[in-house]
């Protein structure tokens, strides 16, 4: 497992603690009970804390799942100076 | 997701569905776990909102709609910084209060979170079953912000409450319960009236309900004060604040449900009773850990 992708999934399994399965890149919110929208919002911005990314309010509700939103992670990196 | 038995809730549901169709499943966990005595009391609440929404009901879905995205934007805001975005009164009434179809569409949308919010309708419930309920025969009630209309009419359609009365500083908000508490069958009888609560006049009543005011406020503890005054002795008070619930124009943060409480005994008045209702899909447990909202309703009495 990439690291991003171990950090993330410390994440996923605190925030969404009834989630028992695997935390894989297809993951997205219709796999998870707990993942409703304003989780989302919760979840997203412990990523940003934990990648020390900041997205745009329109980026933050529109991740399909974890590999968008790691990839925006990477963009987010790469991007910075 | 409804059982048949509840006419009321159904229609209104499948109207929210076509508002909003992405909600479905926000509405299936809301009433998953809903007891008959839950669905029943949401049954009376929706045929209540039906009422009032009379033939507006699909822009009052619409609104919901639109008022969840506005929650949403100041989630994000809460979750960045750990703390509401606003803080003068001053603020809000620029964006909020003194903007009229912002106002409406707030108005329409917190209207219909009364069913689909869990802790919204828990706290209406705990209001008529243990506040109201324990009034004495003949009381005379306030409400301070009546909003909606729903704590007001379940106070004041009790045989018990001889009067009842509501003060807003909002002239379009008391035409707003005006019409509500009409739609609802009320006549009258009801005085509403345009009063600020710092120039309250001289008046005594036997129960008042503040909810969801004090998080309007900058310094909330005064406010409490100034009901300690309009009871009666033995009068009984009803508060009910958010905790960690961002919204457009909340300015004072509780973080936890026992600052609410605490600043009700710190005015004097000695605690009877409380619910703290966590928002709908968390127990009160993950609410805490993770910072959720969760409604403090306290019931307390004048010594």
């Amino acid at each position: 497992m990439d690291e991003d992708l171990k950090k993330l999934t410390g994440i996923v399994r605190d925030l969404f603690d009834e989630y028992e399965g695997p935390v894989t890149r297809a993951l997205s919110a219709r796999d998870v009970e707990q993942w409703d929208s304003l989780a989302n919002v919760q979840f997203v911005v412990l990523v940003e804390q934990a990648f020390g990314v900041r997205f745009t309010s329109d980026q933050v509700g529109k991740f399909q799942n974890v590999g968008e939103l790691l990839d925006a992670v990477a963009a987010k990196r790469s991007a910075k100076p | 997701m409804i059982p048949s038995a509840y006419p009321s809730l159904t229609r209104m549901a499948e109207r929210q569905i076509v508002a909003f169709p992405e909600h479905r499943a926000y509405l299936e966990k809301r009433f998953a776990d809903t007891t008959p005595d839950g669905f029943a009391f949401a049954e009376e609440i929706a045929g209540k909102v039906l009422r009032i929404a009379d033939t507006d009901l699909d822009r009052i879905c619409e609104d919901y709609k639109w008022l969840s995205g506005i929650v949403l934007e100041e989630e994000l805001h809460f979750r960045r910084t750990g703390r509401y975005r606003l803080s003068t009164f001053e603020e809000a009434d620029h964006e909020v209060y003194s903007n009229r179809p912002f106002m409406t569409r707030y108005m329409n949308g917190l209207l219909a979170t009364q069913l689909w919010w869990r802790n919204h309708t828990e706290i209406l419930r705990f209001f008529r079953d243990r506040f109201v309920a324990g009034n004495p025969l003949g009381f005379r009630h306030l409400e301070i912000g009546p909003g909606h209309g729903l704590f007001l009419s379940l106070a004041a359609g009790t045989p018990n409450c001889r009067a009842a009365e509501g003060w807003d500083i909002s002239d379009a908000s008391i035409a707003s319960t005006r019409a509500a508490l009409k739609a609802m069958g009320f006549g009258p009888k009801i005085g509403l009236e345009k009063v600020n609560l710092f120039a309250a006049p001289d008046a005594q009543f036997d129960s008042i309900c503040f909810s969801e005011v004090l998080e309007h406020l900058e310094r909330p503890a005064d406010a409490l004060a100034v009901l300690l005054r309009l009871l009666a002795k033995n009068g009984r008070v009803f508060v009910n604040a958010p905790v960690n619930s961002p919204a457009p124009d909340h300015l004072y943060l509780f973080r936890a449900p026992e600052e609410v409480e605490q600043m009700v005994e710190a005015a004097g008045f000695a605690i009877e009773d409380r619910l703290f209702s966590p928002c709908t899909g968390a127990t009160l447990e993950r609410a805490r850990k993770l910072k959720l909202s969760i409604s403090a309703g306290v019931i307390a009495r004048k010594p």
